[in-house]
C-alpha cells in the first residue's frame, strides 16, 4: 500500500514541526486516537479506534522517528497492531516554507497483513490517504487557531540520526 | 473470535445508551449489504453487533415542504415515495430487488464509492443529516457530513437517525453510467438540480458519484452555470469544469482515464435534459 500527498497550512514551520513530534497535539489531530504516550527519545505508543462502515476495531500503535532535521525532514516507521491485523510502514515528510504558510509533502509505503489484507487494496489506500488527509486538516485547524507562542522558523538545527 | 453479542434495540434511546455503553467496539448494522459480507468472509470480527431494524428509525412521511427519511428506510420504500422524484430514480438505479430490500437510505450514506449512488441524488437535493447521541441531535447539511474515503463527521458516541430532503418542484435529472443497465455499481452518477429565474439559471447543484473519496459536489461547475441560459458554450465549459475537478479511480468497474472522460460527457448530458425547450416535464 503507497500513500503520498501534500497539505497546506497557515502556520510557520517549526510550530508544524512541532506539533508532529507533542503527543499532546497528535491526541488531537489522529483520526480516532484515544490514547499516546512518548516512551523514547524518539518513540510514540498509543491507541487508535477506528469505526468503519462494517469494521470496527482498536488497534495498539508504535512510532518512531528514525531520522530528523527540524524543522524541515523526517523519516518515521510504525505498526499497527490489532485483532483485524497488521500494518507496519515507512513514510518520509518534508516542510517548506513560503511566507506565513507550510507545506508538507509525505510518502508512505505500508504492507498489511491479517484478515485486513484481504481488503481490496483501493479501499486500504483510500481510507489511509484519507486518514492522514484527516489529520492534517485537523492539524491545521490546531495551528491556525491556537498559533503556539515564540514558534520561530527557519532556524536549522543539525541532522540528528536516531539508532533504530 | 467473531460475533459474541447480537443486540436489537426496539427504540432509539435504547440503541443510544447501548452505544454508550460498548463504545466504538460496537459495530453499528442497518440494513447488513455492507457489514455482513465482511463479516461472512473473516474481514470484519466484530465481539458486539448492534441491529438497527427495530429501533424505529425506518418512517418516511412528507412534512410540509420536507422529506423526512428514517436512517434504516430502506431502498425499496424510497422507490415507493413520489414526492422527490430524483430519490425515486437514484433507489431504481442502485443494487438489485432483494438488496433494496434489505440496504437502507443512512446506510447507503456509509458505502464506499462507487457504492453509495443515493448520497449523489441527496447532495443535489441539499439533503441535511440528523446526528443523536445522549448529548442531543445535531443537525449537518450532507455536503458537510461526508468528509473522505469511508470518513464522516460521526462522533464515536453518535448514531445517524434521519436525513432531511427538502420538496421542490425544479426539473432534476439523474444519470448514472454502469457496465450494464441494471444492478451495476457506477463508472459515473451525476445528479442536476437548478433553479431558474427569468429563463436564467439562479442557483445550480451538480453532484457526482463514483470519481472521488465520496459523492461530491461540483461547485466550480454550479458556479459556472450560474446566470446563463444553460447555453451549449455554458453547458461545455461547466462540464470541462466537472471534467477538472473529480479525482475518479481505477478499479474492476472501470479506469481513472474513462470516468473522467465519462464524468464530462453525462454531466453534459443531464444539463441538456434541463436545457429549457428541451426539458422532459421535471421527472
Amino acid at each position: 500500500m503507497k500513500i503520498h500527498g501534500s497539505h497546506t497550512m497557515a502556520a510557520p514551520r517549526a510550530a508544524v514541526f512541532a506539533a508532529i513530534c507533542d503527543p499532546d497535539a497528535l491526541l488531537g489531530v489522529i483520526p480516532g486516537c484515544r490514547a499516546i504516550e512518548q516512551v523514547g527519545d524518539a518513540e510514540y505508543r498509543g491507541e487508535i479506534s477506528l469505526r468503519l462502515p462494517g469494521v470496527v476495531g482498536t488497534y495498539r500503535t508504535v512510532v518512531r522517528l528514525l531520522e530528523a532535521d527540524p524543522p524541515a525532514y523526517g523519516r518515521l516507521e510504525g505498526q499497527l497492531d490489532g485483532s483485524l491485523g497488521t500494518v507496519t510502514g515507512q513514510a518520509t515528510f518534508r516542510l517548506t516554507e513560503s511566507g506565513d504558510r507550510t507545506t508538507i509533502d509525505y510518502e508512505g509505503n505500508a504492507v498489511i497483513g491479517g484478515p485486513l489484507a484481504r481488503l481490496d487494496a483501493r479501499f486500504a489506500e483510500g481510507l489511509a490517504g484519507s486518514l492522514v488527509k484527516q489529520g492534517l486538516r485537523n492539524l491545521s485547524t490546531r495551528l491556525e487557531a491556537d498559533p503556539p507562542a515564540g514558534a520561530a522558523s527557519g532556524r536549522r538545527q543539525p541532522t540528528r540520526e536516531i539508532p533504530a | 473470535m467473531t460475533v459474541k453479542a447480537y443486540r436489537l434495540p426496539r427504540s432509539l434511546p435504547e440503541a443510544l445508551g447501548l452505544l454508550e455503553e460498548h463504545g466504538p467496539e460496537l459495530l453499528v448494522m442497518a440494513g447488513g449489504t455492507v457489514a455482513m459480507p465482511l463479516i461472512n468472509e473473516g474481514i470484519s470480527l466484530p465481539e458486539a453487533v448492534m441491529g438497527l431494524r427495530l429501533a424505529g428509525l425506518d418512517g418516511l412521511e412528507r412534512t410540509g415542504d420536507r422529506l423526512r427519511i428514517g436512517a434504516t428506510a430502506t431502498l425499496t420504500q424510497l422507490l415507493n415515495q413520489d414526492a422527490v422524484p430524483m430519490l425515486r430514480e437514484a433507489a431504481r438505479n442502485t443494487a438489485s430487488w432483494s438488496i433494496r430490500n434489505m440496504g437502507t437510505v443512512g446506510g447507503n450514506l456509509f458505502t464506499p464509492p462507487p457504492g453509495g449512488d443515493v448520497a449523489v441524488a441527496l447532495l443535489a437535493l441539499d439533503a441535511s443529516v440528523t446526528l443523536a447521541s445522549t448529548r442531543g441531535d445535531r443537525v449537518l447539511p450532507l455536503a458537510d457530513f461526508l468528509t473522505g474515503f469511508m470518513r464522516n463527521e460521526l462522533a464515536e458516541d453518535e448514531l445517524l437517525v434521519e436525513i432531511g430532503v427538502p420538496i421542490r418542484s425544479e426539473a432534476t435529472a439523474y444519470l448514472k453510467l454502469g457496465r450494464k443497465h441494471a444492478n451495476t455499481p457506477a463508472v459515473v452518477t451525476v445528479a442536476v438540480r437548478l433553479e431558474w429565474r427569468r429563463e436564467r439559471v439562479a442557483d445550480a447543484r451538480i453532484a457526482l458519484g463514483a470519481v472521488g473519496p465520496h459523492a461530491i459536489r461540483a461547485r466550480e461547475a454550479e458556479a459556472l452555470l450560474i446566470g446563463t441560459t444553460l447555453e451549449a458554450e455554458a453547458i461545455a465549459a461547466a462540464a470541462d469544469a466537472a471534467t477538472q475537478g473529480c479525482e475518479p479511480f481505477t478499479d474492476g468497474i472501470s479506469t481513472e482515464w474513462y470516468r473522467r472522460r465519462m464524468v464530462g460527457l453525462f454531466v453534459r448530458r443531464a444539463l441538456e435534459q434541463l436545457t429549457p425547450g428541451t426539458r422532459e416535464g421535471g421527472r
